[in-house]
Protein backbone atom coordinates (compact mmCIF):
# COMPACT_ATOMS: atom_id res chain seq x y z
CA UNK A 1 0.00 0.00 0.00
CA UNK A 2 1.34 3.43 -1.02
CA UNK A 3 4.55 1.76 -2.12
CA UNK A 4 5.94 1.84 1.39
CA UNK A 5 5.80 -0.94 3.87
CA UNK A 6 4.77 0.00 7.34
CA UNK A 7 6.14 -2.05 10.23
CA UNK A 8 3.85 -4.81 11.44
CA UNK A 9 3.70 -3.36 14.94
CA UNK A 10 2.44 -0.07 13.57
CA UNK A 11 -0.30 -1.85 11.65
CA UNK A 12 -1.26 -3.76 14.77
CA UNK A 13 -1.43 -0.52 16.70
CA UNK A 14 -3.59 0.94 13.97
CA UNK A 15 -5.88 -2.08 14.04
CA UNK A 16 -6.28 -1.83 17.81
CA UNK A 17 -6.86 1.91 17.45
CA UNK A 18 -9.63 1.43 14.88
CA UNK A 19 -11.20 -1.27 17.01
CA UNK A 20 -11.31 1.03 20.05
CA UNK A 21 -12.89 3.71 17.88
CA UNK A 22 -15.49 1.34 16.47
CA UNK A 23 -16.30 0.14 19.96
CA UNK A 24 -16.60 3.68 21.31
CA UNK A 25 -18.46 5.28 18.40
CA UNK A 26 -21.92 3.90 19.25
CA UNK A 27 -21.62 5.29 22.76
CA UNK A 28 -20.19 8.62 21.68
CA UNK A 29 -22.92 9.02 19.08
CA UNK A 30 -25.55 8.14 21.65
CA UNK A 31 -23.90 10.60 24.05
CA UNK A 32 -23.97 13.51 21.62
CA UNK A 33 -27.57 12.75 20.67
CA UNK A 34 -28.66 12.70 24.32
CA UNK A 35 -26.68 15.88 24.85
CA UNK A 36 -28.63 17.41 21.97
CA UNK A 37 -31.94 16.26 23.40
CA UNK A 38 -31.08 17.73 26.79
CA UNK A 39 -30.03 20.97 25.15
CA UNK A 40 -33.25 21.40 23.22
CA UNK A 41 -35.95 19.61 25.18
CA UNK A 42 -34.91 19.93 28.82
CA UNK A 43 -35.41 23.30 30.41
CA UNK A 44 -33.77 24.84 33.46
CA UNK A 45 -37.15 24.77 35.18
CA UNK A 46 -37.51 21.03 34.72
CA UNK A 47 -34.09 20.42 36.24
CA UNK A 48 -34.75 22.80 39.11
CA UNK A 49 -37.89 20.84 39.86
CA UNK A 50 -36.18 17.44 39.97
CA UNK A 51 -32.87 18.30 41.60
CA UNK A 52 -32.88 18.51 45.41
CA UNK A 53 -32.04 22.03 46.61
CA UNK A 54 -29.61 20.84 49.24
CA UNK A 55 -26.12 20.46 47.76
CA UNK A 56 -25.34 17.19 49.50
CA UNK A 57 -28.71 15.69 48.64
CA UNK A 58 -28.24 16.75 45.03
CA UNK A 59 -24.92 14.92 44.89
CA UNK A 60 -26.41 11.77 46.41
CA UNK A 61 -29.40 11.92 44.09
CA UNK A 62 -27.13 12.33 41.04
CA UNK A 63 -24.91 9.44 42.14
CA UNK A 64 -27.82 7.02 41.92
CA UNK A 65 -29.24 8.43 38.70
CA UNK A 66 -26.77 6.40 36.68
CA UNK A 67 -28.68 3.20 37.44
CA UNK A 68 -31.13 4.21 34.74
CA UNK A 69 -28.50 5.16 32.29
CA UNK A 70 -26.80 2.56 30.15
CA UNK A 71 -23.79 4.60 29.20
CA UNK A 72 -20.15 3.96 28.72
CA UNK A 73 -17.56 6.50 29.87
CA UNK A 74 -16.93 7.62 26.29
CA UNK A 75 -20.35 9.21 25.91
CA UNK A 76 -20.82 10.68 29.34
CA UNK A 77 -18.82 13.93 29.22
CA UNK A 78 -21.00 15.74 26.65
CA UNK A 79 -24.12 14.71 28.56
CA UNK A 80 -22.78 16.04 31.86
CA UNK A 81 -21.57 19.31 30.41
CA UNK A 82 -25.02 19.85 28.91
CA UNK A 83 -26.76 19.07 32.18
CA UNK A 84 -24.49 21.46 34.05
CA UNK A 85 -25.09 24.27 31.58
CA UNK A 86 -28.82 23.64 32.17
CA UNK A 87 -28.46 24.36 35.86
CA UNK A 88 -27.45 21.07 37.45
CA UNK A 89 -24.85 21.93 40.12
CA UNK A 90 -21.37 20.97 38.94
CA UNK A 91 -20.86 18.78 42.01
CA UNK A 92 -23.96 16.74 41.18
CA UNK A 93 -23.00 16.61 37.51
CA UNK A 94 -19.59 15.19 38.38
CA UNK A 95 -21.13 12.65 40.75
CA UNK A 96 -23.37 11.50 37.92
CA UNK A 97 -20.44 11.38 35.51
CA UNK A 98 -18.46 9.16 37.87
CA UNK A 99 -21.14 6.57 38.63
CA UNK A 100 -23.09 6.33 35.37
CA UNK A 101 -20.54 4.21 33.50
CA UNK A 102 -20.38 1.73 36.42
CA UNK A 103 -23.67 1.28 38.21
CA UNK A 104 -25.89 0.74 35.19
CA UNK A 105 -27.39 -2.76 34.78
CA UNK A 106 -25.40 -3.65 31.66
CA UNK A 107 -22.02 -3.05 33.26
CA UNK A 108 -22.92 -4.70 36.55
CA UNK A 109 -24.22 -7.75 34.74
CA UNK A 110 -21.02 -7.98 32.68
CA UNK A 111 -19.05 -7.84 35.93
CA UNK A 112 -21.24 -10.58 37.37
CA UNK A 113 -20.53 -12.84 34.39
CA UNK A 114 -16.82 -12.05 34.29
CA UNK A 115 -16.33 -12.98 37.91
CA UNK A 116 -17.87 -16.39 37.64
CA UNK A 117 -21.54 -15.57 38.17
CA UNK A 118 -21.06 -14.08 41.58
CA UNK A 119 -22.81 -10.96 42.82
CA UNK A 120 -20.13 -9.91 45.30
CA UNK A 121 -17.80 -8.30 42.77
CA UNK A 122 -20.49 -6.19 41.02
CA UNK A 123 -21.79 -5.25 44.45
CA UNK A 124 -18.40 -4.09 45.71
CA UNK A 125 -17.81 -2.33 42.42
CA UNK A 126 -21.14 -0.49 42.51
CA UNK A 127 -20.84 0.45 46.16
CA UNK A 128 -17.28 1.66 45.58
CA UNK A 129 -18.38 3.81 42.65
CA UNK A 130 -21.18 5.39 44.67
CA UNK A 131 -18.89 6.14 47.62
CA UNK A 132 -16.27 7.70 45.34
CA UNK A 133 -18.90 9.77 43.50
CA UNK A 134 -20.59 11.06 46.66
CA UNK A 135 -17.35 11.99 48.40
CA UNK A 136 -15.87 13.59 45.27
CA UNK A 137 -19.13 15.43 44.59
CA UNK A 138 -19.36 16.84 48.11
CA UNK A 139 -15.68 17.77 48.00
CA UNK A 140 -16.27 19.70 44.78
CA UNK A 141 -19.47 21.26 46.13
CA UNK A 142 -17.54 22.86 48.98
CA UNK A 143 -14.10 23.35 47.46
CA UNK A 144 -14.79 24.43 43.92
CA UNK A 145 -16.18 27.87 43.25
CA UNK A 146 -16.78 29.63 39.99
CA UNK A 147 -17.34 28.67 36.40
CA UNK A 148 -16.60 24.98 35.80
CA UNK A 149 -16.19 25.38 32.05
CA UNK A 150 -13.10 26.27 30.10
CA UNK A 151 -13.12 29.85 28.79
CA UNK A 152 -13.43 28.86 25.17
CA UNK A 153 -16.02 26.19 25.87
CA UNK A 154 -19.04 27.29 23.89
CA UNK A 155 -22.18 28.11 25.71
CA UNK A 156 -25.42 27.69 23.96
CA UNK A 157 -27.89 30.26 25.00
CA UNK A 158 -31.32 29.18 24.30
CA UNK A 159 -34.45 31.09 24.33
CA UNK A 160 -37.61 29.28 24.97
CA UNK A 161 -39.80 30.69 22.32
CA UNK A 162 -42.49 28.46 20.88
CA UNK A 163 -41.25 26.31 18.06
CA UNK A 164 -42.64 23.25 16.37
CA UNK A 165 -41.61 19.80 17.48
CA UNK A 166 -39.82 19.05 14.23
CA UNK A 167 -37.84 22.24 14.40
CA UNK A 168 -36.71 21.15 17.84
CA UNK A 169 -35.70 17.74 16.51
CA UNK A 170 -33.71 19.45 13.81
CA UNK A 171 -31.91 21.64 16.33
CA UNK A 172 -31.22 18.60 18.49
CA UNK A 173 -29.45 17.00 15.55
CA UNK A 174 -27.57 20.18 14.70
CA UNK A 175 -26.41 20.31 18.25
CA UNK A 176 -25.38 16.66 18.16
CA UNK A 177 -23.19 17.35 15.12
CA UNK A 178 -21.47 20.23 16.92
CA UNK A 179 -20.86 18.08 19.95
CA UNK A 180 -19.58 15.22 17.81
CA UNK A 181 -16.87 17.45 16.44
CA UNK A 182 -15.93 19.02 19.73
CA UNK A 183 -15.62 15.62 21.48
CA UNK A 184 -14.55 13.47 18.53
CA UNK A 185 -11.03 14.78 18.25
CA UNK A 186 -10.28 13.88 21.86
CA UNK A 187 -11.75 10.44 21.35
CA UNK A 188 -9.46 9.90 18.38
CA UNK A 189 -6.34 11.10 20.20
CA UNK A 190 -7.20 9.17 23.36
CA UNK A 191 -7.83 5.95 21.43
CA UNK A 192 -4.58 6.38 19.55
CA UNK A 193 -2.58 6.79 22.77
CA UNK A 194 -4.29 3.80 24.35
CA UNK A 195 -3.57 1.67 21.27
CA UNK A 196 0.07 2.76 21.22
CA UNK A 197 0.48 1.87 24.89
CA UNK A 198 -1.09 -1.54 24.36
CA UNK A 199 1.24 -2.28 21.47
CA UNK A 200 4.50 -0.83 22.67
CA UNK A 201 4.49 -0.87 26.47
CA UNK A 202 5.03 -4.14 28.23
CA UNK A 203 2.15 -4.75 30.61
CA UNK A 204 4.10 -7.51 32.29
CA UNK A 205 6.76 -5.09 33.55
CA UNK A 206 4.07 -2.94 35.05
CA UNK A 207 2.35 -5.94 36.58
CA UNK A 208 5.58 -7.21 38.06
CA UNK A 209 6.05 -3.95 39.99
CA UNK A 210 2.94 -4.28 42.08
CA UNK A 211 2.57 -7.14 44.50
CA UNK A 212 2.08 -5.51 47.88
CA UNK A 213 -1.44 -4.33 48.78
CA UNK A 214 -0.72 -0.64 48.18
CA UNK A 215 1.50 -0.99 45.13
CA UNK A 216 -0.81 -3.50 43.46
CA UNK A 217 -3.77 -1.12 43.75
CA UNK A 218 -1.60 1.59 42.33
CA UNK A 219 -0.48 -0.55 39.42
CA UNK A 220 -4.01 -1.68 38.61
CA UNK A 221 -5.26 1.91 38.58
CA UNK A 222 -2.44 2.90 36.25
CA UNK A 223 -3.30 -0.07 34.05
CA UNK A 224 -6.98 0.81 33.85
CA UNK A 225 -6.02 4.39 33.00
CA UNK A 226 -3.78 3.49 30.10
CA UNK A 227 -5.81 0.61 28.71
CA UNK A 228 -8.90 2.90 28.47
CA UNK A 229 -11.25 -0.05 28.20
CA UNK A 230 -14.97 0.22 27.82
CA UNK A 231 -16.63 -0.26 31.19
CA UNK A 232 -18.62 -3.14 29.76
CA UNK A 233 -15.51 -5.09 28.87
CA UNK A 234 -13.07 -4.22 31.62
CA UNK A 235 -14.43 -6.76 34.11
CA UNK A 236 -13.31 -9.59 31.83
CA UNK A 237 -9.81 -8.16 31.76
CA UNK A 238 -9.81 -7.70 35.51
CA UNK A 239 -10.91 -11.28 36.03
CA UNK A 240 -7.93 -12.52 34.05
CA UNK A 241 -5.70 -10.85 36.63
CA UNK A 242 -7.27 -12.47 39.63
CA UNK A 243 -4.52 -15.01 40.10
CA UNK A 244 -1.86 -12.35 40.30
CA UNK A 245 -3.78 -9.56 41.99
CA UNK A 246 -5.81 -9.13 45.16
CA UNK A 247 -9.51 -8.38 45.22
CA UNK A 248 -8.78 -4.85 46.43
CA UNK A 249 -6.54 -4.02 43.52
CA UNK A 250 -9.00 -5.55 41.04
CA UNK A 251 -11.66 -3.29 42.51
CA UNK A 252 -9.32 -0.33 42.12
CA UNK A 253 -9.04 -1.28 38.44
CA UNK A 254 -12.80 -1.65 38.02
CA UNK A 255 -13.74 1.56 39.80
CA UNK A 256 -10.94 3.87 38.66
CA UNK A 257 -10.88 2.93 34.96
CA UNK A 258 -14.40 4.01 33.99
CA UNK A 259 -14.01 7.23 35.98
CA UNK A 260 -10.62 8.35 34.73
CA UNK A 261 -8.91 6.97 31.65
CA UNK A 262 -6.97 8.46 28.75
CA UNK A 263 -10.01 8.86 26.50
CA UNK A 264 -12.30 10.58 28.97
CA UNK A 265 -9.53 12.61 30.60
CA UNK A 266 -8.94 14.21 27.20
CA UNK A 267 -12.65 14.91 26.88
CA UNK A 268 -12.89 16.33 30.41
CA UNK A 269 -9.92 18.62 29.76
CA UNK A 270 -11.63 19.86 26.62
CA UNK A 271 -14.73 20.81 28.57
CA UNK A 272 -13.89 21.72 32.14
CA UNK A 273 -11.31 23.99 33.74
CA UNK A 274 -7.97 22.33 34.43
CA UNK A 275 -8.25 22.98 38.15
CA UNK A 276 -11.60 21.19 38.31
CA UNK A 277 -10.34 18.19 36.33
CA UNK A 278 -7.30 18.01 38.61
CA UNK A 279 -9.55 18.03 41.68
CA UNK A 280 -11.68 15.24 40.21
CA UNK A 281 -8.70 13.07 39.31
CA UNK A 282 -6.96 13.53 42.66
CA UNK A 283 -10.13 12.95 44.68
CA UNK A 284 -11.07 9.84 42.69
CA UNK A 285 -7.54 8.50 42.96
CA UNK A 286 -7.31 8.95 46.73
CA UNK A 287 -10.76 7.53 47.47
CA UNK A 288 -10.44 4.53 45.16
CA UNK A 289 -7.06 3.82 46.68
CA UNK A 290 -8.47 3.95 50.20
CA UNK A 291 -11.46 1.81 49.23
CA UNK A 292 -9.25 -0.84 47.64
CA UNK A 293 -7.25 -1.21 50.85
CA UNK A 294 -10.40 -2.28 52.70
CA UNK A 295 -10.42 -5.62 50.87
CA UNK B 1 -17.51 21.36 3.95
CA UNK B 2 -14.60 19.45 5.46
CA UNK B 3 -16.88 18.42 8.31
CA UNK B 4 -19.33 16.88 5.87
CA UNK B 5 -16.52 14.93 4.29
CA UNK B 6 -15.35 13.71 7.69
CA UNK B 7 -18.81 12.53 8.64
CA UNK B 8 -19.23 10.85 5.26
CA UNK B 9 -15.86 9.20 5.85
CA UNK B 10 -16.81 7.81 9.27
CA UNK B 11 -20.17 6.59 8.03
CA UNK B 12 -18.57 5.00 5.00
CA UNK B 13 -15.88 3.36 7.11
CA UNK B 14 -18.44 1.66 9.32
CA UNK B 15 -20.64 0.45 6.48
CA UNK B 16 -17.61 -0.62 4.51
CA UNK B 17 -16.43 -2.80 7.39
CA UNK B 18 -19.88 -4.30 7.80
CA UNK B 19 -20.40 -5.03 4.13
CA UNK B 20 -16.97 -6.53 3.52
CA UNK B 21 -17.23 -8.48 6.75
CA UNK B 22 -13.91 -7.11 7.97
CA UNK B 23 -15.68 -5.88 11.07
CA UNK B 24 -15.01 -9.24 12.73
CA UNK B 25 -11.31 -8.45 12.64
CA UNK B 26 -12.03 -5.59 15.02
CA UNK B 27 -14.93 -6.54 17.25
CA UNK B 28 -16.87 -9.49 18.60
CA UNK B 29 -19.73 -9.95 16.14
CA UNK B 30 -22.08 -10.35 19.04
CA UNK B 31 -21.91 -6.59 19.41
CA UNK B 32 -22.02 -5.75 15.72
CA UNK B 33 -25.55 -4.38 16.06
CA UNK B 34 -24.11 -1.55 18.15
CA UNK B 35 -21.71 -0.39 15.48
CA UNK B 36 -24.38 -0.85 12.80
CA UNK B 37 -26.68 1.40 14.83
CA UNK B 38 -23.83 3.91 15.14
CA UNK B 39 -23.46 3.75 11.36
CA UNK B 40 -27.09 4.75 10.85
CA UNK B 41 -26.87 7.48 13.50
CA UNK B 42 -23.78 8.88 11.79
CA UNK B 43 -25.61 8.77 8.48
CA UNK B 44 -28.30 10.97 10.00
CA UNK B 45 -25.68 13.36 11.40
CA UNK B 46 -24.00 13.47 7.99
CA UNK B 47 -27.27 14.46 6.31
CA UNK B 48 -27.86 17.10 8.97
CA UNK B 49 -24.37 18.48 8.48
CA UNK B 50 -24.82 18.68 4.70
CA UNK B 51 -28.16 20.44 5.09
CA UNK B 52 -26.61 22.83 7.61
CA UNK B 53 -24.00 23.63 5.01
CA UNK B 54 -26.70 24.72 2.60
CA UNK B 55 -28.47 26.84 5.15
CA UNK B 56 -25.37 28.59 6.39
CA UNK B 57 -25.21 31.71 4.21
CA UNK B 58 -28.62 32.96 5.28
CA UNK B 59 -27.86 32.22 8.92
CA UNK B 60 -24.64 34.16 8.99
CA UNK B 61 -26.24 37.18 7.40
CA UNK B 62 -29.26 37.36 9.63
CA UNK B 63 -28.05 35.67 12.76
CA UNK B 64 -31.53 35.40 14.15
CA UNK B 65 -31.17 34.95 17.81
CA UNK B 66 -31.88 31.26 18.15
CA UNK B 67 -29.03 30.46 15.83
CA UNK B 68 -26.44 32.67 17.41
CA UNK B 69 -24.04 30.56 19.29
CA UNK B 70 -24.23 27.67 16.88
CA UNK B 71 -21.83 27.14 14.04
CA UNK B 72 -18.75 27.28 16.15
CA UNK B 73 -16.77 26.06 13.25
CA UNK B 74 -16.89 29.65 12.08
CA UNK B 75 -15.26 30.87 15.25
CA UNK B 76 -12.41 28.37 15.10
CA UNK B 77 -9.09 29.83 14.13
CA UNK B 78 -7.71 28.68 10.79
CA UNK B 79 -4.60 27.16 12.40
CA UNK B 80 -6.79 25.06 14.67
CA UNK B 81 -8.46 23.51 11.67
CA UNK B 82 -5.03 22.69 10.41
CA UNK B 83 -4.55 20.07 13.11
CA UNK B 84 -8.12 19.22 14.10
CA UNK B 85 -9.26 17.97 10.71
CA UNK B 86 -6.21 15.80 10.11
CA UNK B 87 -6.95 14.17 13.49
CA UNK B 88 -10.41 13.23 12.26
CA UNK B 89 -9.13 12.23 8.85
CA UNK B 90 -6.46 9.89 10.19
CA UNK B 91 -8.69 7.00 11.35
CA UNK B 92 -10.75 7.21 8.17
CA UNK B 93 -7.68 6.91 5.98
CA UNK B 94 -5.87 4.36 8.10
CA UNK B 95 -9.05 2.33 8.60
CA UNK B 96 -9.86 2.19 4.92
CA UNK B 97 -6.45 1.89 3.34
CA UNK B 98 -3.99 0.35 5.77
CA UNK B 99 -3.98 -3.43 5.81
CA UNK B 100 -5.70 -4.92 8.84
CA UNK B 101 -3.12 -6.53 11.08
CA UNK B 102 -3.76 -9.66 13.06
CA UNK B 103 -2.63 -9.81 16.64
CA UNK B 104 0.25 -12.21 17.12
CA UNK B 105 3.16 -13.02 19.41
CA UNK B 106 4.25 -9.39 19.17
CA UNK B 107 1.21 -8.38 21.18
CA UNK B 108 1.59 -11.32 23.54
CA UNK B 109 5.04 -9.96 24.38
CA UNK B 110 3.59 -6.54 25.12
CA UNK B 111 0.45 -7.60 26.91
CA UNK B 112 1.69 -10.69 28.66
CA UNK B 113 -0.58 -13.59 29.48
CA UNK B 114 -2.41 -14.89 32.49
CA UNK B 115 -4.20 -18.09 33.17
CA UNK B 116 -7.43 -18.23 35.05
CA UNK B 117 -6.20 -20.53 37.78
CA UNK B 118 -8.78 -21.28 40.43
CA UNK B 119 -8.35 -22.93 43.74
CA UNK B 120 -9.56 -26.40 42.92
CA UNK B 121 -7.22 -29.33 42.83
CA UNK B 122 -4.17 -27.26 43.52
CA UNK B 123 -1.50 -28.55 45.85
CA UNK B 124 0.98 -26.54 47.83
CA UNK B 125 1.04 -23.75 45.36
CA UNK B 126 -2.54 -23.12 46.29
CA UNK B 127 -1.45 -22.17 49.79
CA UNK B 128 1.05 -19.74 48.38
CA UNK B 129 -1.61 -18.18 46.24
CA UNK B 130 -3.89 -17.86 49.20
CA UNK B 131 -1.15 -16.17 51.10
CA UNK B 132 -1.05 -13.50 48.43
CA UNK B 133 -4.80 -12.99 48.40
CA UNK B 134 -6.11 -14.03 51.78
CA UNK B 135 -9.82 -13.54 51.39
CA UNK B 136 -10.53 -14.59 47.85
CA UNK B 137 -11.78 -18.10 48.50
CA UNK B 138 -14.72 -16.73 50.45
CA UNK B 139 -15.23 -14.14 47.88
CA UNK B 140 -15.55 -16.07 44.67
CA UNK B 141 -18.91 -17.39 45.81
CA UNK B 142 -18.10 -20.99 45.13
CA UNK B 143 -21.66 -22.29 45.14
CA UNK B 144 -23.09 -20.53 42.11
CA UNK B 145 -19.96 -20.72 40.11
CA UNK B 146 -19.38 -24.35 40.89
CA UNK B 147 -22.78 -25.39 39.65
CA UNK B 148 -22.24 -23.53 36.43
CA UNK B 149 -18.75 -24.86 35.87
CA UNK B 150 -19.63 -28.41 36.89
CA UNK B 151 -22.28 -28.43 34.21
CA UNK B 152 -19.63 -27.35 31.74
CA UNK B 153 -17.24 -29.94 33.06
CA UNK B 154 -19.71 -32.81 32.61
CA UNK B 155 -19.92 -31.97 28.93
CA UNK B 156 -16.21 -32.57 28.50
CA UNK B 157 -15.08 -35.08 31.08
CA UNK B 158 -16.98 -37.99 29.60
CA UNK B 159 -15.65 -37.53 26.11
CA UNK B 160 -12.72 -39.76 25.26
CA UNK B 161 -11.00 -37.09 23.19
CA UNK B 162 -11.85 -33.46 23.74
CA UNK B 163 -11.56 -31.44 20.58
CA UNK B 164 -11.60 -27.69 21.01
CA UNK B 165 -12.70 -25.79 17.92
CA UNK B 166 -13.49 -22.14 17.22
CA UNK B 167 -16.81 -22.38 19.02
CA UNK B 168 -15.90 -24.10 22.26
CA UNK B 169 -12.28 -23.02 22.61
CA UNK B 170 -12.71 -20.40 25.32
CA UNK B 171 -15.29 -22.31 27.36
CA UNK B 172 -13.30 -25.52 27.09
CA UNK B 173 -10.05 -23.88 28.17
CA UNK B 174 -11.75 -22.21 31.08
CA UNK B 175 -13.22 -25.49 32.21
CA UNK B 176 -9.88 -27.25 32.04
CA UNK B 177 -8.20 -24.52 34.04
CA UNK B 178 -10.96 -24.71 36.61
CA UNK B 179 -10.77 -28.45 37.12
CA UNK B 180 -7.29 -29.50 36.10
CA UNK B 181 -7.58 -32.49 38.39
CA UNK B 182 -10.57 -33.93 36.55
CA UNK B 183 -8.86 -33.65 33.22
CA UNK B 184 -5.57 -35.29 34.18
CA UNK B 185 -4.68 -37.92 31.59
CA UNK B 186 -7.52 -36.84 29.29
CA UNK B 187 -6.78 -36.59 25.64
CA UNK B 188 -7.34 -33.21 24.09
CA UNK B 189 -6.77 -31.63 20.71
CA UNK B 190 -6.66 -27.98 19.79
CA UNK B 191 -5.15 -25.50 17.40
CA UNK B 192 -3.30 -22.27 18.01
CA UNK B 193 -0.20 -20.24 17.30
CA UNK B 194 3.18 -20.85 18.86
CA UNK B 195 4.60 -18.57 21.50
CA UNK B 196 8.00 -19.09 23.07
CA UNK B 197 8.98 -17.26 26.22
CA UNK B 198 12.26 -17.28 28.05
CA UNK B 199 11.09 -20.02 30.39
CA UNK B 200 10.32 -22.43 27.60
CA UNK B 201 12.80 -21.50 24.90
CA UNK B 202 15.54 -23.84 26.13
CA UNK B 203 13.24 -26.76 26.75
CA UNK B 204 11.01 -28.75 24.46
CA UNK B 205 8.18 -26.57 25.64
CA UNK B 206 6.18 -23.79 24.12
CA UNK B 207 2.80 -22.17 24.44
CA UNK B 208 -0.05 -22.68 22.02
CA UNK B 209 -2.34 -19.69 22.16
CA UNK B 210 -5.31 -18.08 20.52
CA UNK B 211 -6.53 -14.55 21.01
CA UNK B 212 -9.91 -14.40 22.71
CA UNK B 213 -12.00 -11.31 22.12
CA UNK B 214 -14.61 -9.94 24.51
CA UNK B 215 -15.85 -6.75 22.87
CA UNK B 216 -13.17 -5.52 20.56
CA UNK B 217 -9.63 -6.63 19.94
CA UNK B 218 -8.32 -3.94 22.27
CA UNK B 219 -9.62 -6.01 25.16
CA UNK B 220 -8.42 -9.33 23.78
CA UNK B 221 -6.11 -11.65 25.62
CA UNK B 222 -4.44 -14.94 24.85
CA UNK B 223 -5.88 -18.24 25.97
CA UNK B 224 -4.14 -21.53 25.56
CA UNK B 225 -1.80 -23.98 27.16
CA UNK B 226 1.79 -24.79 27.82
CA UNK B 227 2.69 -27.80 25.69
CA UNK B 228 5.52 -30.29 25.89
CA UNK B 229 6.70 -31.13 22.39
CA UNK B 230 8.53 -34.28 21.32
CA UNK B 231 12.32 -34.13 21.71
CA UNK B 232 14.06 -31.70 19.41
CA UNK B 233 11.03 -29.92 18.00
CA UNK B 234 11.56 -26.21 17.66
CA UNK B 235 8.91 -23.94 16.29
CA UNK B 236 8.97 -20.26 15.60
CA UNK B 237 6.56 -17.79 17.11
CA UNK B 238 3.28 -17.39 15.22
CA UNK B 239 3.46 -20.72 13.43
CA UNK B 240 0.05 -22.37 13.59
CA UNK B 241 -0.07 -25.90 14.90
CA UNK B 242 -2.61 -28.53 15.84
CA UNK B 243 -1.57 -30.39 18.96
CA UNK B 244 -3.00 -33.54 20.48
CA UNK B 245 -1.96 -35.14 23.73
CA UNK B 246 -2.68 -35.85 27.36
CA UNK B 247 -3.23 -33.24 30.04
CA UNK B 248 -0.90 -33.09 32.99
CA UNK B 249 0.14 -30.33 35.36
CA UNK B 250 3.49 -28.70 35.81
CA UNK B 251 5.01 -26.12 38.13
CA UNK B 252 5.49 -22.91 36.21
CA UNK B 253 8.08 -20.73 37.89
CA UNK B 254 6.95 -17.25 36.73
CA UNK B 255 3.46 -17.84 38.11
CA UNK B 256 4.73 -19.74 41.15
CA UNK B 257 1.97 -22.27 40.73
CA UNK B 258 1.01 -25.48 38.98
CA UNK B 259 -0.62 -25.00 35.63
CA UNK B 260 -2.18 -27.56 33.29
CA UNK B 261 -0.03 -28.53 30.37
CA UNK B 262 -0.24 -30.83 27.44
CA UNK B 263 2.13 -33.70 26.77
CA UNK B 264 1.98 -33.71 23.01
CA UNK B 265 1.72 -37.06 21.26
CA UNK B 266 0.76 -35.92 17.80
CA UNK B 267 1.15 -32.55 16.21
CA UNK B 268 1.16 -30.97 12.81
CA UNK B 269 1.68 -27.56 11.31
CA UNK B 270 -1.51 -26.07 9.96
CA UNK B 271 -2.51 -22.99 8.09
CA UNK B 272 -3.88 -20.15 10.17
CA UNK B 273 -7.66 -20.45 10.36
CA UNK B 274 -9.80 -17.95 8.53
CA UNK B 275 -10.95 -16.50 11.80
CA UNK B 276 -7.87 -16.35 13.96
CA UNK B 277 -9.63 -14.99 16.98
CA UNK B 278 -12.07 -16.81 19.19
CA UNK B 279 -14.97 -14.85 20.60
CA UNK B 280 -16.57 -14.92 23.98
CA UNK B 281 -20.14 -15.97 23.53
CA UNK B 282 -21.69 -14.40 26.57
Amino acid sequence: MFGISLPQSFLQMNTIFISILIEALPFVTLGVLISGIIQIFVTEEMIAKIMPKNRVLAVIFASFLGILFPSCECGIVPIVSRLVSKGVPISAGIAFMLTAPIINPVVLFATYIAFGSDWKMPLYRGVGAIIVAIVTGIFIAYRYKGNPFKENYHHHHHHHEKTTFWKKVWRTLEHAVEEFFSMGKYLVIGSLIAAAVQTYVKTSTLVSIGQGPASSSFVMMALSFILSLCSEADAFIASSFRTTFSTGSLLAFLVFGPMVDIKNLMMMLATFKKRLVLMIVVAVFVIVFGYSLLF
Amino acid sequence: MIRSLILIGFTYLIFHLHITGDINKYINMKYSYLSAAAGYALLVLTIVQILMLNKEPSKDAGCDHDHCGHNHSKEDKWYKKLYIYPIFAFPIISGLFFPIATLDSNIVKAKGFHFPIYDEGQGDSFMQQQFLRPDTSVYYGKDDYDTLMKKEKKKYVNQSTIILNDKNYLKGMETIYNFPGDFLGKEIEFKGFVFNDKETIDKNQLFVFRFGVIHCIADSGVFGMLVDMPEGTKLKNDEWVTVKGKISTIYYQPFKTNIPYLKVEEWSKTAAPKEQYVFRGY
